[in-house]
């Protein structure tokens, strides 16, 4: 993969670039003046500040650049792959990337471009993994070619059956997760084994355990939201071990406040590095995350694959299965099971914050959804849509203030 | 510990009593909602089955004998064995039964060698399910037959005469006699080359798939239409779900109803051994619950989920 290398090309990436260092500085710079900033958190501030290329070097493993969340990290982890997640929320390489754009493009997605159009060692990436998930993530590649982006040798389509509950998706799902494992055992010579899986899958289920004790910490407010989406966020630039680690250093570090406040379940898009503007302004604003259901946080890996049969199918269908069905992206079709992942918190929280991506479809029709069935649960529900500028700060603020007085 | 560990010990602990339990006092009767074969040289109770075809105090019964004390016993032994059902429910088959046990150890041995489980399509409980009525049914309507002498006498006993439980169980108590050909007469030849075939089936059957004799299973057929009177429930919260598939995909039996179930409460289907692996491995807060009298005894939580993994060998 490349990109133009014509000189004023390469000045307007310098630029770019500076712009782009300048506002992870000044995130970095805000996240270590908080008040409740802990050394610990530094592990995952270098993660998410790590270029592709020091990454492949310290996990010493081969990058696969994939979106979304439903190809399971456990297969790659076996072949020796590392699923590096595209993702990226910053303004400055947004706007980089926004003139060749539709204007209502997904400001995820236009910041994810701008972030591998400028970042200088993209072209490690031999391979993009598209899952067919929204609208947007399925014309990536187009998007990077009107962003003037070069596309990799290989770009992987994994199709994605937009509905859950039926029989023939759940096996066209398995069998397309089966065709993804022969493509990567094609791709590294390397074939998977039931007992390299079951180890991979337990280091990830070891991760998740670890992930759920500070899950556990958060329902009881001592982890502020700003930081449990900096940690979660940092997973897929990490390895699972270390990055349990890192969480388990941090867990006895965390203390529960004597008064919980308000406390919300935040829903909606994706909240990635470097663009934290809705969960500071949530504490600002004196509201508590203690629970969400973003792919970013809580999602970020699917939870327990318990399963019966160990053989290498067994353990792939499992996977294939948690993966899809567990997933709660709102591009399903019968997605009506989503409610139970709110519902079954329903006692650590006492509104629902729903966020909204400007431009992000899928999200914005089903906030009209959840907030009608929130209603007829008795649940306070407040929509917010923006994206990642900073404009809006002040109008976003005082109607989650307001929202916080009536719960 | 786990529930799947605590699940282990209670088998084994179970296993042991049944079967070798009456040699050192314990009988807990021929009236138990599980598989503890009287064939069994010491065992430590028998299974009701025997007891409700049998000649002398089930549905075997001679009519002479059917007005007196022997009736009074056969009602007795009904009543024990419902009260059972009711304090225990299916937890007998999932907990207790040494059959299930001895399956459960077939199971292990493929799961050791990383040999597929064969998926029966689409769904083998459902579409095999009926036969276990089929089997409840014949061993309700042969015994009195014979009692009327309208069948020969061989033909009392007749669903024990090829259960596997009785040619396998005895085996752990050194008796083998059980797993030949008995050439008396016509009706023992068929009925123990019957025996011998179910018994093959069986054991290939249970390697290669969990829980294969439960599927048929009279006993349970029975113990789930007795259901209304159980104290026990397996309750599920639909709106807690997520639809993340996991019950489906640990249950031993495939049941999918506690999956698709997205209105009621009530979700024990009848092919349901009560081994509450789903609500173990349930990570959806609440989703499932397993209650008794009324009170939550287990319910599924996010914590019980991440505990469990890995540990799940059983």
């Amino acid at each position: 993969m490349s990109t133009h290398t014509n000189s004023p090309t390469m000045s307007r990436q310098d630029a770019v670039r500076k712009r782009a260092e300048r506002e992870h500085g000044a995130m970095l710079d805000e996240l270590r003046t908080r008040a409740d900033y802990l050394s610990e958190y530094e592990y995952f501030m270098e993660r998410l500040t790590e270029t592709p290329a020091q990454l492949a070097q310290r996990v010493a493993m081969t990058l696969v650049a994939s979106l979304c969340i439903q190809a399971p990290l456990e297969i790659f982890h076996a072949l020796g792959l590392f699923s590096y997640r595209i993702s990226c929320a910053s303004l400055v390489l947004g706007l980089a990337a926004a003139p060749a754009l539709p204007t209502l493009a997904c400001p995820l997605l236009r910041s994810c471009l701008g972030m591998l159009a400028n970042q200088p060692d993209s072209a490690i990436f031999q391979q993009w993994l598209i899952p067919t998930t929204c609208d947007w993530v399925v014309k990536f590649p187009e998007m990077a070619r009107l962003a003037g982006l070069a596309e990799p040798d290989d770009i992987y389509w994994l199709e994605l059956p937009h509905l859950k509950d039926a029989a023939a998706s759940q096996g066209r799902w398995g069998a397309e997760v089966k065709r993804l494992v022969r493509h990567l055992e094609k791709r590294t010579g390397r074939r998977l084994g039931a007992r390299s899986l079951e180890r991979s899958m337990e280091i990830y289920q070891d991760a998740w355990r670890v992930f759920t004790s500070l899950i556990e910490r958060r329902r009881e407010g001592a982890v502020p939201a700003v930081w449990f989406i900096l940690m979660a966020n940092a997973l897929y630039r990490d390895c699972p071990k270390g990055w349990a680690e890192a969480v388990e250093r941090v867990i006895p570090r965390l203390l529960t406040p004597n008064d919980r406040g308000k406390r919300v379940f935040l829903a909606g898009s994706p909240v990635f590095y470097p663009n934290y503007k809705i969960p500071s302004l949530l504490e600002e604003a004196g509201l508590r995350v203690t629970a969400d259901d973003l792919c970013s946080s809580e999602r970020i890996i699917p939870g327990a694959v318990h399963y019966r049969d160990p053989s290498l199918d067994g353990l792939v269908e499992a996977l294939a299965e948690r993966y899809h069905q567990g997933c709660l992206c709102p591009t399903f079709a019968d997605n009506e099971r989503r409610l139970g992942s709110i519902l079954s918190q329903r006692e650590s929280f006492d509104g629902v914050v729903f966020q909204v991506l400007k431009g992000c479809h899928p999200y914005d029709l089903e906030s009209f959804v959840l907030e009608k069935a929130m209603k007829e649960h008795g649940i306070r529900f407040i929509r917010i849509e923006t994206d990642y500028a900073a404009e809006d700060r002040q109008n976003i603020l005082t109607r989650l203030e307001a929202f916080r007085a009536s719960l | 510990m786990t529930l799947s560990g605590l699940r282990l010990l209670v088998q084994h602990a179970a296993f042991a009593m049944l079967m070798y339990g009456g040699r050192f006092g314990i009988r807990l009767g021929p009236a138990l909602p599980c598989f503890a074969c009287p064939y069994v040289a010491g065992c430590g109770g028998g299974c009701y089955l025997m007891a409700l075809q049998g000649p002398f105090f089930g549905l075997g019964m001679p009519w002479a004998a059917a007005t007196g004390v022997w009736l009074w016993r056969a009602v007795g032994y009904l009543l024990f064995f419902v009260l059972l059902v009711a304090l225990f429910g299916k937890l007998w088959c999932g907990w207790i039964c040494p059959f299930g046990t001895l399956s459960d150890w077939l199971g292990l041995v493929r799961r050791k060698l990383r040999i597929r489980e064969s998926a029966l399509s689409p769904r083998g409980t459902t579409r095999f399910g009926w036969i276990k009525y089929v089997l409840l049914a014949m061993l309700v309507v042969l015994p009195p037959f014979v009692a009327a002498g309208w069948l020969p006498q061989d033909f009392s006993l007749a669903f024990c005469n090829i259960c596997p439980g009785k040619s396998l169980l005895p085996l752990f108590a050194g008796e083998t006699k059980y797993l030949g050909i008995d050439f008396t007469n016509h009706v023992t030849t068929v009925f123990s080359t019957v025996l011998v075939v179910v018994t093959a089936v069986v054991v290939v059957g249970s390697f290669f798939k969990d829980r294969f004799f439960c599927m048929v299973c009279p006993l349970l057929a029975l113990m789930h239409i007795l259901k209304p009177v159980t104290f026990s429930r397996l309750r599920k919260e639909p709106d807690r779900c997520t639809g993340c598939g996991t019950c489906r995909r640990v249950c031993p039996m495939e049941v999918e109803d506690v999956y698709t179930e997205k209105i009621g409460n009530d979700v024990q289907a009848g092919a349901c051994i009560g081994c509450q692996t789903c609500v173990g491995s349930c990570a959806g807060d609440g989703a499932l619950k397993t209650t008794y009298f009324g009170k939550s005894v287990l319910v599924s939580s996010r914590k019980r989920a991440a505990q469990a993994i890995r540990r799940w060998f059983w």
